[in-house]
């Protein structure tokens, strides 16, 4: 060992044992989570907590626009409401039918059925694209007289690109009016 | 090395890693101290070291000595930091520009000498088997261990950075008695 690497010993001792003469510090703890943690920090987080957020409008759109539909169609958001206007529709169709002399109210409840599978069909058009017009809506009803043996009325009220609700068999062919609600 | 020599570890061994950040983190530090110039940066990075090197704790192999192990992960953090050091001043610059310079950091400034200045300007892996030979005392055949290079590689670097040092400290040494 010459002077010079001497001379570099003693002044590497000089200056950097004092600064290492310290109490040493409690050790750094790397973060646990790993690679899932990085993905879901940072970048990651941002990005899922805007695909959720994209979901949960979607899922509150869906939910607007099926009561939305349900609204138009009953009036109410209580689907059950659908089922009371057919009973009711029922009842008035008999009643006039009865008032008329008339056997069958198919004709009668068809007119009804035919208007809520309209609305149905029209409020479902715009929000399922692609679903090959099938716009049924759910507009059965059957109308069975008291002369059970001569007259059955069937019809189905379908949406745009459905049939037209098929009345069910009427010999005498009678014009059924509109239903009446107090019954003279 | 002698420390090291005597103290044996299992790799893996939550203890024994924390037995050697204990036996092992002052002398890391040093080096990066010297490595460095700066405290701050140095302790951080000997924070850094240990957290990688607890990382590969477990796949560690007891047939080089630890403490060589964490020198030479050490060593390539200072080269990091030193290469971003590197880019921070070059941002530094281009944001002073036409402005006056600021004047030195006075923690900076205390712990400066003209070794380690000069120590600072050589490539780092030159000061660093500079510090490991010099400082810690290591043999050649301990540095190439802890740098991962052969013996002849760390006799060349070691050559070179006296040689470097003895220009740069001996052009300081004519300037103050001039």
């Amino acid at each position: 060992m010459n002077d010079f690497e001497r001379e570099l010993e003693d002044e590497l001792h000089r200056i950097l044992d004092p600064m290492t003469a310290v109490p040493v510090p409690r050790r750094r703890v790397p973060e646990s989570g790993g690679a899932m943690k990085k993905l879901l920090g940072g970048a990651g987080a941002a990005v899922g907590l805007k695909v959720l957020t994209g979901f949960a409008v979607a899922a509150a759109a869906a939910t607007f626009a099926v009561a939305a539909t349900e609204v138009a169609s009953t009036g109410s958001l209580n689907p059950l409401n659908w089922g009371q206007q057919v009973t009711q529709q029922v009842n008035a169709c008999k009643v006039s039918a009865e008032r008329l002399g008339v056997h069958g109210i198919g004709q009668c409840v068809a007119s009804f059925a035919r208007t809520h599978g309209k609305t149905v069909s029209a409020s479902h058009k715009p929000t399922s694209a692609g679903n090959n017009g099938n716009g049924n809506g759910n507009g059965n009803a059957n109308g069975h007289a008291k002369d059970k043996s001569t007259v059955h009325g069937n019809s189905s009220g379908h949406g745009v690109n459905g049939t037209a609700g098929n009345s069910g068999v009427t010999p005498p062919k009678v014009t059924t009016e509109p239903p009446v609600t107090q019954p003279s | 090395m002698k420390e090291a020599e005597v103290e044996t570890y299992e790799p893996g061994s939550e203890a024994d890693f924390e037995r050697l950040y204990r036996n092992a983190y002052r002398r890391i530090l040093g080096t990066l101290i010297t490595l460095l110039g700066d405290r701050a940066a140095a302790e951080d990075c000997a924070q850094d070291t240990f957290e990688r090197a607890y990382k590969g704790w477990s796949s560690w192999r007891p047939d080089a000595p630890a403490e060589a192990w964490l020198h030479r992960i050490a060593i390539n953090v200072a080269v990091s930091d030193r290469r971003r050091e590197r880019l921070r001043g070059v941002g530094e610059v281009i944001k002073r520009l036409g402005r006056p310079a600021s004047p030195p950091d006075p923690a900076t400034f205390a712990e400066s000498s003209a070794l380690v200045d000069a120590i600072r300007k050589l490539p780092t892996r030159q000061a660093a088997a500079l510090v490991l030979r010099h400082y810690h005392g290591y043999s050649n055949r301990e540095i190439a261990a802890a740098l991962g290079v052969p013996e002849q590689t760390v006799a060349s670097r070691l050559g070179a950075a006296r040689r470097q040092l003895q220009v740069t400290l001996g052009d300081l040494r004519k300037r103050k008695i001039g």
